[in-house]
């Protein structure tokens, strides 16, 4: 047992901004449950899909990078607010088994439209945060900086960044718009929302709309981490996503990110430092995934409702 | 047809059938509210008063012709009726339990686009002043009673022509039942709200309306001036307890 | 046809008849497949089959409590290896491997089920999903031993061969060329037919009961003091079990295992099978996995260029068709195949249940005595309709066109929706001859009917017959 503690700031460093895009991905899964108690499936295989419109914007067609993330995001959120205006408004929402059909249908399309159309090869995507630009005084061009001895690279920062701007945008569509009053009375009370004369449709279409924009954010902020976009890309990092989604509670928009957070530091510094560096055990690499799985099992069996989750959970 | 003719109509229901699934809940009412004026619509457990209210909104599978102010609509949405000036306070309050009191009753003005909304708001502060010292709480933490005046004063938030209130006095203290129907008589003669409330308190319903109905399985039973109704053996026997 | 060809009463002498009709017709199925089929085709049967059993533990969740469960790929993936390492490593038989796979996958609902069903919602949902993202990275553990017991990466083979005793070489198609695949077929066939037994009998039983009440009514079957996490989470490990045991299936069926083949795409195949069968319904089980297999093998061959561009079915876009699938049978038919079926056969035969006091609660209207000559019309129409389709079916199986190739697939296959309505006609009329009383009933069209009727129940018989002699070498 080697307690070596001179690279856990690196471990920590990873472990947050992997959080952060989980915490990224979660917000798109918890703001289509708070609104519907939906799990969108799609998420994941949705958020492909806008990597691989920046993929064919920046890589393919030379637009500037952050534009092309923007148009992916708007496309996106039309995407979303389409699929749930076609497939899943028709369906009584207190009937968890048709939508559940239905994302798991378009988890299915998208991932086969996508490796047709581009097969499964990882294809490299630009990095947003690459290098500090070059403002930035005294580290202009380097891919990091150097804190509490240990690299602290600027893509992190910037997924930081990004995430922070993203929530606080978020939180002023929610908190000072009328459609974000509408989204959160719709949220708490279908019934009485209809009854002040919300359109709710087109409201949960709104919320559609939002999530699936964060899909997309998040799924071009892991890309580089993979080293570029497949098809396949988000598969684990849903389930990463609907770990920190359950252990926040499914229906709270703070809780996803710091659930999201949590995993992917429990990720990094308690199975990779912990397990592998501290105790030597190599495999217990191959087990991030299953302890994701494994603190699911945890936060249902101890606290159904997440950490910041509330009423909706019901016992039977 | 002048405006005020055309307004004195209120609210009007031909032949109003409702049903869930195979069941028939509502076989085929007619009631209206004058404009102005207070209908209470009583009934016993299961005999169709909920379904009615809901039935006017159109959030359950209905047919029959509905008017407002000699304006059909039965065949709108929801959200269309609220714009056309109803007003409905569920039963069991539903209020947004996860929002705060003051955007509770910022989401009621959801319909308006004019500039007194925050002026209404404050308004509400001023009569419900327990509401205005508990602005910023979410709406799930009020007492039973705060919630019913937070859903009345919500409903109302809309500005709207027809208010309708289902079985305001469920579940709260004889005290607070008085002071809030006392309230609901206040806002009928100040303002000139018109009102279908539905009620199994047969006493104070009938004190503060003009004109009720009782109806059982669906059908429309009695019918009449409301003191009128209040000295009827049979609704003596059966609701006021004489 | 907006009203029935026939009405008959529920467990009436016809009633009888149709279900004779309906089991000689699984019987030939079953009979068949060993002695008609190619041994790669019994191969790809035998996977369809083992898949009916998959889905048939989803379905004891999905379809009969109403939970949603998505990982069953990780139970038959346990199974799988399971039986995998006591063959291979511990000379075990597949027989007695049976009775650990199935307790171990029962164990292992037990573990995942608790947590999970205490709570309502989709949190199954979620859990499973994940179960069976993550089983597959659980193969490659190099401690413990795990990879040494799963081949790791590489996936493990079980050597010894599945071979007929020679106590069984009477069954059909188990001698000869495609012994191998046929015997496992049968073994498979009685695995699977103990299995539908077992759980009709369990879904009629207390606890059965007690599941299928959670589904309809959750409060209201807690208020009958049925415990409902306990209901749930026992359920839920039978059908891990049973999935488990779908495991064992496959591995005995291929002989080889590996972690690839347990992901969630399999998990996902899962679901798109019980859906289009029929949830809820235990022939919807069977079909789907038929459809699954066959669907698939179908798509395979789909290739139609489009300028520079060739849709391919023999590649990702296989499963973008299953989505699409789904996503329709969700919309227009979420009954799946059986109730779509239901509603053909409605079309053709009512059954119209009895009285407490045993008299019908509609009039009947069988074919015996004496038709009325509009539902004799009919009646002639499908009895000749049949053998034509078929024909005409034959004929196009020359044309080598893709698109043509489905319909004369489908056209012979009518054969199997008109032949028991000719097969019911033409019984009515072997009775009527053996009671000597035919003369008097030929009148006009409604003894042509009988006629034709009779001569498509023969067609069908001598065919069945034909097909089994000629094949069966």
């Amino acid at each position: 047992m080697t307690w070596n503690f001179d690279i856990l700031p690196d471990f920590v460093f990873n472990g947050l901004s992997l959080g952060a895009i989980y915490g990224t991905v979660a917000l798109s899964l918890v703001l289509i449950f708070k609104a519907t108690t939906l799990i969108n499936f799609a998420t994941g295989e949705l958020a492909m899909i806008g990597a691989f419109m920046v993929y064919v914007l920046h890589m393919e067609q030379g637009l500037w990078l952050w534009l092309s993330i923007l148009i992916a995001m708007i496309i996106s959120a039309g995407l979303g607010a389409l699929i749930e205006r076609t497939l899943t408004r028709p369906f009584d929402p207190a009937d968890h088994l048709p939508v559940v059909l239905i994302t798991l249908g378009l988890f299915l399309i998208f991932n086969a439209l996508a490796g047709d159309i581009w097969n499964y090869q990882v294809r490299l995507l630009s990095n947003p945060f690459g290098k500090f630009p070059s403002w930035v005084p005294g580290l202009g061009g380097d891919r990091f900086v150097m804190v509490l001895g240990s690299r602290l690279k600027y893509q992190s920062i910037g997924i930081w960044l990004t995430l922070a701007l993203a929530l606080f945008l978020l939180g002023l569509i929610l908190n000072r718009t009328k459609m974000g009053l509408a989204f959160r009375a719709v949220s708490s009370n279908v019934e009485s929302a209809r009854l002040v004369g919300v359109h709710t449709g087109r409201t949960l279409g709104f919320g559609w709309a939002i999530a699936s924009a964060f899909g997309t954010l998040g799924a071009v902020l892991v890309a580089p981490q993979l080293g570029g976009v497949n098809p396949n890309m988000m598969a684990t990092i849903l389930i990463y996503a609907l770990a920190g989604a359950a252990l926040g509670g499914l229906d709270s928009l703070g809780g996803a990110v710091i659930g999201g957070i949590l995993i992917g530091l429990i990720q990094a510094v308690l199975v990779m430092w912990l397990g592998v560096v501290v105790f030597g055990q190599a495999y217990m690499s191959i087990l991030q995934l299953a302890a994701a799985f494994v603190l699911i099992l945890i936060v249902l069996l101890f606290r159904p409702s997440g950490l910041f989750g509330s009423r909706r959970v019901e016992r039977v | 047809m002048s405006d005020d003719v055309f307004d004195e109509v209120g609210l009007v229901a031909k032949n109003l059938h409702a049903s869930y699934g195979a069941v028939e809940v509502l076989r085929g009412l007619d009631f209206e509210v004058a404009q102005g004026k207070v209908s209470v619509i009583l009934g016993a457990n299961g005999a169709g008063k909920t379904t009615t209210l809901r039935a006017i909104c159109n959030m359950c599978n209905s047919s029959g012709d509905v008017s407002l102010g000699g304006v059909d609509i039965s065949r709108l949405g929801t959200a269309e009726i609220v714009r056309k000036g109803v007003a409905h306070v569920p039963q069991g309050r539903g209020t947004f339990p996860e929002l705060s009191v003051t955007d509770n009753l910022l989401v009621g003005a959801y319909v308006r686009k004019d500039k007194e909304i925050n002026d209404d708001v404050d308004r509400w502060f001023e009569i419900f002043p327990v509401l205005a010292e508990r602005r910023e709480q979410l709406a799930g933490s009020l007492s039973g009673g705060e919630q019913q005046m937070l859903a009345v004063s919500r409903a109302l938030m809309s500005r709207p022509k027809l208010l309708l209130l289902d079985e305001p006095s469920l579940g709260l203290a004889p005290l607070i039942i008085e002071d809030l129907f006392t309230r609901f008589t206040n806002l009928n003669k100040e303002t000139g709200l018109t009102m279908l409330v539905v009620e199994q308190n047969a006493n104070l319903a009938l004190d503060m309306a003009d004109v009720g109905y009782v109806i059982e399985s669906g059908e429309i039973t009695l019918s009449g001036p409301a003191d009128q109704l209040k000295s009827d053996p049979a609704v003596q026997e059966a609701y006021l307890g004489a | 046809m907006s009203s029935p060809l026939v009405v008959v009463a529920k467990g009436g002498a016809e009633h009888k008849r149709w279900q004779y009709v309906q089991y000689l017709y699984l019987a030939a199925f079953v009979l068949l497949v060993p002695v008609v089929l190619q041994p790669f085709e019994i191969g790809k049967m035998n996977r369809a089959l083992v898949l009916s059993v998959a889905i048939l533990a989803v379905n004891l969740v999905v379809g009969f409590n109403g939970m949603l469960a998505l990982g069953h790929s990780a139970f038959m993936g346990v199974g799988a290896f399971v039986t995998a390492s006591l063959v291979q490593d511990e000379n075990w038989d597949f027989w007695m491997a049976l009775p650990v796979v199935v307790l171990v996958g029962f164990a292992l609902g037990i573990l995942v089920g608790l947590p999970a069903l205490r709570v309502k919602g989709l949190y199954l949902a979620l859990i499973t999903i994940a179960q069976a993202t993550v089983f597959p990275t659980l193969v490659n553990i190099d401690e413990l031993g795990i990879a040494k017991r799963t081949g790791g990466p590489n996936g493990k083979g079980v050597s010894e061969e599945v071979i007929a005793p020679s106590y069984f070489e009477w069954l059909p198609g188990v001698d000869g060329a495609r012994g191998g695949s046929a015997y496992r077929y049968w073994c498979i066939i009685l695995i699977l037919g103990i299995t539908l037994m077992l759980v009709t009998n369990y879904i009629r039983s207390r606890p059965g009961r007690a599941v299928l009440a959670i589904r309809d009514n959750e409060a209201g079957a807690a208020v009958y003091g049925v415990n409902l996490p306990v209901v749930k989470t026992v359920n839920f490990a039978i059908s891990a079990g049973l999935g488990s045991l779908a495991g064992l299936m496959w591995c005995l069926d291929k002989g080889f295992v590996a972690g690839q083949d347990f992901t969630f795409l399999l998990a996902v195949d899962l679901i798109i099978g019980l859906v289009i069968g029929g949830v809820g319904t235990l022939q919807g089980s069977l079909l789907g996995g038929l459809f699954v297999v066959w669907v698939n093998d179908l798509t395979k061959r789909i290739s139609i260029p489009l300028g520079l561009y060739t849709l391919n079915g023999d590649g990702p876009l296989a499963k973008a068709i299953f989505g699409l699938i789904l996503i329709l049978f969700t919309f227009f038919a979420p009954g799946g195949i059986v109730s779509l079926a239901k509603s053909v056969q409605n079309k053709l035969i009512k059954v119209v249940p009895l009285r407490p006091d045993g008299t019908p609660a509609e009039d009947i209207d069988s074919f015996d005595p004496g038709m009325e000559s509009t539902r004799a019309q009919s009646a002639m129409k499908l009895a000749i309709a049949g053998p034509v389709l078929l024909v005409i079916g034959w004929l196009l199986m020359n044309v080598n066109n893709l698109i043509v190739g489905c319909v004369a697939f489908g056209l012979r296959f009518s054969i199997l929706v008109t032949a028991p309505v000719a097969m019911l006609v033409g019984s009515n009329e072997l009775k009527a001859l053996l009671a000597g009383n035919r003369p008097e009933s030929i009148k006009g069209q409604a003894s042509m009917a009988r006629l034709l009727g009779g001569l498509g129940f023969l067609f069908v018989i001598l065919y069945g017959l034909w097909l089994f002699i000629t094949k069966y070498s």
